[in-house]
Order: C-alpha cells, then structure tokens, then sequence
C-alpha cells in the first residue's frame, strides 16, 4: 500500500462550492419580489414540496433578519435564516443563509444573491448561491440526521427501479 | 455511476454504533481500544464493525505503525451525502414551488374579480 492518493489531504478543509439557478415566472417582477419578502406569501412556498414553515419572519432592510422554520412532513424541524445584506426593490435581494441541524449547530453557512428582471411582463429570476460547510458537518449528520440517511436510502430504493 | 459503492457506504452508516465511531474520529485518529471504550462491546465486536467502514473505505488504518491508528476518510462521505447536491436540489425544489405558488396567487386575484387594467 504505497500509493496514497492525493485525497487523502484531509477533507477537514471547509469548501466552498457555487450553485447558479436561473427560472422565469409568468408574474409582474414587483408581485415576485413581494413573494420573497412579504413573511405571509414567503411561508406559502419556501422549501421543499412537502414542507411547512410554521415560523416565518422577515426584515426586509439592510441589518435586518429572517428567520424560518422548515417543518418536514415527518414533524422535523429544520431552521434556517440569516441577515439581508442588499437590498434594491425590486431588483436585488442579498442575504446570508445559515441552516442549522436541531441541536442548533450550523451545518452550512451561506450568501444567496438573488436578481429579478422583468421582460414582457415575466420576470427572470436568478440565484446565485454559495455556501461554506466544514466537513466536520458530517458529525453532526451523522448525530442527529439518522433520518435523512434513512431517507436517502428510501430514495435510492424508490429511483433505482427507474434506471 | 458508481451505484454499488454508494450501497456498500450507505450500508455501513445505516449502524448506529458505526456512525459514532465515524464521529468520534471526526476528532482525530484513535486506536481501536480507544474507540471501544464508550461502547458495551467486545473487541472482536468493534474490530468487525471497523472492517465494514474500512472495506467502504470511510476508515483507514495506519498498517506501519504498531497500534495501527484509525482515521476517518470522508471522501465517500462527502459523495454519498454531496451536500453541494442537496443544496443545488434545495433552491431548485424552492424555486419550482415558488413558480407553483405565483401561478396560483394570479389565478386567485383574476377569480376575486380583481380586473385590474394593465399598464403598458
């Protein structure tokens, strides 16, 4: 065993990785802002399909906070929020995101610049997120998510059939 | 895709006493009388669940050093639960229903008989 490989530089590193994604709503730029600001319609569609946000509050100014609470159907509470960084109505929404596990540890520490345009009367919305998790989140996984590995195996059982 | 190997991982997590091992060396190294400790478990016992994780290549051990060391090796962690994937599927999920959610509130106002004249 004399070849170690290069990944064995340890993956304690904290990695930073970029997801960009882009959608266009057939909706006045001005209603899809408020969709991502106003608590009331927020709560309506934030997260997951199954998912409730039984807690959902907003600040929409520079300094201001957000914080949600993600419900998962099987009564997991999954909070997330963070602090706007940016704002331009309607135009540009920058916020941190930090996710925290139950026990109210940070898995992942993120900064989400969200932009709105509005052509024809539909509006491009694009996301551009990045977020920061040490791999010392895989501990706290590994704790308290036995779940979400349940789960994950469920979903690889129920889309293995379909390959 | 390396399906099989992602069973043989995902295998190995699905033990409880396995998955706080793999916490416990998240820590650093330990040997395998250090790792038995916090468990009612015989030796032979720990030894075998630390040849699940090795043989899913989530462990590795020192075979130079006389007290052979076990350390954690994350990289299939990291595939398996490639969080980058769960973030990306997370605001894709989000941004669909956010789609669902703006057709639905448009269909409602034109219902309520709110005909607002459009402005060009």
């Amino acid at each position: 065993m004399a070849t170690q490989s290069a990944s064995g530089s340890n993956s304690m590193k904290p990695t930073e990785r970029a997801v960009v994604i882009t959608r266009t709503y057939d909706a006045p730029r001005a209603l899809v802002f408020k969709a991502w600001t106003d608590p009331e319609l927020l709560r309506q569609w934030w997260g997951p399909a199954p998912f409730t946000n039984p807690v959902c509050e907003t600040d929409p100014r520079v300094g201001g906070k957000w914080h949600i609470v993600m419900r998962a159907p099987d009564g997991t509470d999954y909070p997330c929020g963070g602090v706007y960084r940016e704002i331009v109505e309607p135009e540009l929404l920058v916020f941190t995101n930090i996710a925290t596990d139950a026990a109210g540890s940070p898995i992942l520490d993120g900064l989400t610049r969200v932009t709105f345009t509005e052509q024809g009367g539909k509006t491009t919305v694009t996301v551009d997120t990045r977020a920061t998790a040490v791999v010392a989140y895989a501990a706290a996984y590994l704790d308290g998510m036995e779940m979400g590995w349940v789960q994950s195996l469920d979903g690889l059982g129920a889309l293995i059939p379909k390959l | 895709m390396p399906v099989d190997h992602l069973s043989i991982t995902f295998a190995a997590l699905a033990d409880p006493t396995r998955r706080a091992i793999l916490s416990r060396l998240v820590s650093g190294e330990a040997s395998v009388t250090e790792l038995a400790e916090p468990f009612d478990m015989t030796m032979p016992a720990i030894s075998k669940h630390l040849k699940v994780l090795e043989h899913a290549g989530l462990v590795a051990r020192d075979r130079h050093a006389q007290w052979r060391p076990c350390r954690l090796t994350a990289a299939p962690l990291e595939d398996v639960a490639d969080w980058v994937d769960h973030y990306r599927r997370f605001w894709e999920e989000n941004l669909d229903r956010l789609g669902g959610f703006l057709s639905q509130l448009q269909t409602e106002e034109k219902k309520r008989g709110h005909t607002k004249r459009k402005r060009k």
